[in-house]
């Protein structure tokens, strides 16, 4: 589960637009070591947005772009306390943006089958429901592992 | 009864998430309603839990939910349901409800948008810009390893000599010659493998014989790129017509038409309009010569103006090769200042696409990059066509900026009075330029400025997106 690490997820933020949460992941994903240019990221995510909405259901969002300016694939996970708008298939503001970041150059198997097992997992409502009411990074990781780790 | 069986194909462009979600949701939805369900993934790391011929021969129903191509040709004659992946990852149990009460449209070939689900027409069909750029870049993409490799090796073969092709000539090189040969080769298909994959984009594998001759005699005609661009969509449009009104045919002749009536007509069609619309460009090209010469001692400024213009218009089809030409023939009779102005505007084009790439890196993507560094080679050799991938993405715009750039290293060059007694070979004839100084001053001021208008064009288009998206 090296892919979903503590240090990538946010669980208090404040965020108010869709721009805001890009550059907050753009930033995380700076200073983890994840990628080298804010720009990109961000660029990227609008890009991705562009084609169409990454919200879904429930207020949850899956934003994710491959560049070459991403070193590693890598999750970023920000929970914010109030709804942002997203132009969701349902409508809903978004409170969950599980962010997946994708390197242009061949990523390695294991990793995008990580990536797309856990964009399968967020389809079932007992984990959204889990995972909007949990309160700390440590609950996240964990609820993620345990869920993946039965599928 | 036994079980009802569906078999489905999820992808989305960056096969990322959404394709697995919808697999998901889908097998999810099969569950709850008591029916099978084998769902093919479309990913980034290619297509996975295949669907055989077998299993789609047993299904009940498709379901496609997929905003890229899952190969639907498959599903010919099952009942099938064809909506954005997004439908698929929020309505997968009225998806599956709709192939369990049979109300699925039976698929036939091309035709899906007008008679499966209602939602479906209005949110698959993205806007007609989008889908023209989008076979106009299957188109370029396709070519562009055509350009690059033919370009190159005809430029290296001017290092031997500018006339070292040439078997009378004394710098004659054997070598050099079959370099010259095989990327002339290499560049006489780009105009032809242009066309074919336009044509390819628009209507499947039945447009790619006929994109194929559209292009061949847009090339062999004169007609150039632009030529090549009006053979491929002609072509695939051609197809979907002859989709369209062969559709009432029984299906026992499925084969048939793929194998014969297609190419058979196709080829005919495409053949006899561009045959009629090559000739009237060759019309206007030869007045265009006649104009040019007489041209001669019209003031600098408007001759550098036209021939800068025209050079960069098609680059390398036939209203640059009217300039180029022109440039040749006066050469042979003594004046060297014309072709001089010529050879820079053929110059420039390439030249602006690998400034822009080098000064704007960030707006370009990295195919175009390395594109753009290669034109630094083929610019500096006098081979135009080096730009045309970049103006053929969107030549209302590019080709003006081009002719701009073109037209100010023209006009420098004729104020400049440069003498070019070379026909060819870009910088590779600077020992034997007069001016060579002026001539290079002139070609890269013309470069660095349309380089600099590309450029700020590209960064306002992402300017436009992102700010359109923040709007939205």
């Amino acid at each position: 589960m090296e892919a979903i690490s503590f240090e990538n997820i946010r669980v208090n933020e404040n965020i108010h637009s869709q721009l805001e949460a890009f550059n907050r992941i753009a930033e995380l994903a700076i200073s983890n070591g994840i990628a080298n240019s804010k720009p990109a990221i961000v660029d990227g995510l609008l890009g991705r947005e562009a084609e169409s909405t990454t919200g879904f259901m429930d207020g949850f969002a899956i934003p994710h772009t491959k560049s070459s300016e991403i070193k590693k694939p890598s999750v970023i996970i920000l929970k914010s306390t109030n709804g942002i708008e997203w132009n969701s298939l349902d409508g809903s503001p978004v409170r969950f943006i599980i962010s997946l970041l994708v390197p242009e150059e061949d990523a390695g198997t294991t990793h995008l089958t990580l990536l797309s097992s856990l964009s399968r997992i967020l389809i079932r409502s007992e984990v959204r429901d889990q995972l909007i009411n949990a309160s700390s990074a440590s609950e996240i990781v964990e609820i993620l592992s345990s869920v993946m780790k039965n599928t | 009864m036994s079980k009802i069986k569906i078999v489905a194909a999820t992808g989305c462009p960056t096969g990322i998430a959404h394709t697995f979600m919808a697999a998901e949701a889908l097998e999810q939805a099969a569950k709850k309603l008591g029916v099978e369900i084998k769902v093919e993934t479309h990913g980034q790391v290619g297509i996975e839990n295949t669907l055989t011929k077998e299993e789609i021969r047993q299904a009940d129903g498709v379901i496609i939910a997929a905003d890229k191509d899952v190969q639907a040709e498959r599903f010919v004659g099952k009942p099938v349901i064809d909506v954005p992946v997004a439908h698929a990852i929020k309505d997968a149990e009225k998806l599956i409800q709709t192939i369990i009460d049979g109300k699925a449209t039976v698929y036939k070939a091309k035709k899906q948008e007008s008679d499966t689900t209602e939602n479906t027409a209005s949110t698959s069909g993205s806007s007609i810009g989008r889908q023209v750029y989008k076979h106009l870049m299957n188109g370029v993409s396709h070519m562009l390893p055509f350009v690059v490799g033919g370009g190159v090796l005809i430029a290296v073969s001017f290092l031997f000599g500018i006339y070292s092709a040439d078997p009378n000539h004394e710098s004659y090189n054997a070598f050099a010659a079959m370099l010259k040969n095989i990327g002339g080769i290499g560049f006489g298909l780009m105009v032809p493998i242009l066309a074919a994959y336009i044509a390819e984009s628009i209507a499947k594998r039945p447009g790619l014989v006929v994109g194929f001759i559209g292009g061949m005699i847009a090339y062999t005609g004169g007609a150039g790129f632009l030529g090549g661009i009006v053979a491929g969509f002609i072509g695939g449009y051609i197809i979907l017509l002859l989709g369209k009104l062969l559709s009432g045919l029984p299906k026992s002749l499925e084969g048939l038409k793929a194998i014969f009536l297609y190419p058979v007509l196709g080829i005919f069609l495409v053949g006899t309009l561009m045959t009629f619309l090559v000739n009237p460009m060759t019309t206007i090209n030869e007045a265009m010569m006649d104009f040019l010469s007489g041209f001669q001692d019209a003031n600098p400024i408007l001759l550098g103006l036209i021939v800068g213009s025209m050079s960069a218009f098609d680059m390398g089809g036939p209203v640059n090769k009217a300039a180029y030409v022109t440039g040749t023939a006066l050469l042979s009779e003594g004046n060297f200042y014309f072709m001089a102005g010529v050879s820079a505007a053929c110059i420039t084009p390439p030249l602006v696409t690998a400034f822009a790439v080098l000064f704007f890196k960030k707006y370009f993507n990295q195919s175009e990059r390395n594109a753009g560094l290669v034109n630094f080679i083929l610019g500096s050799t006098h081979i135009t066509e080096g730009a045309i991938p970049f103006a053929a993405k969107n030549p209302i715009v590019v080709i003006p900026i081009l002719m701009i750039a073109s037209s100010i290293s023209a006009i420098l060059t004729y104020l400049f009075g440069v003498q070019v007694p070379a026909p060819h070979g870009g910088f590779l004839v600077l020992p034997v330029v007069t001016g060579a100084v002026q001539w290079l001053i002139a070609i890269l001021s013309g470069s660095l400025a349309g380089a600099f208008l590309y450029g700020l064009y590209k960064k306002r288009e992402a300017q436009k997106e992102r700010s359109a998206e923040i709007a939205a």
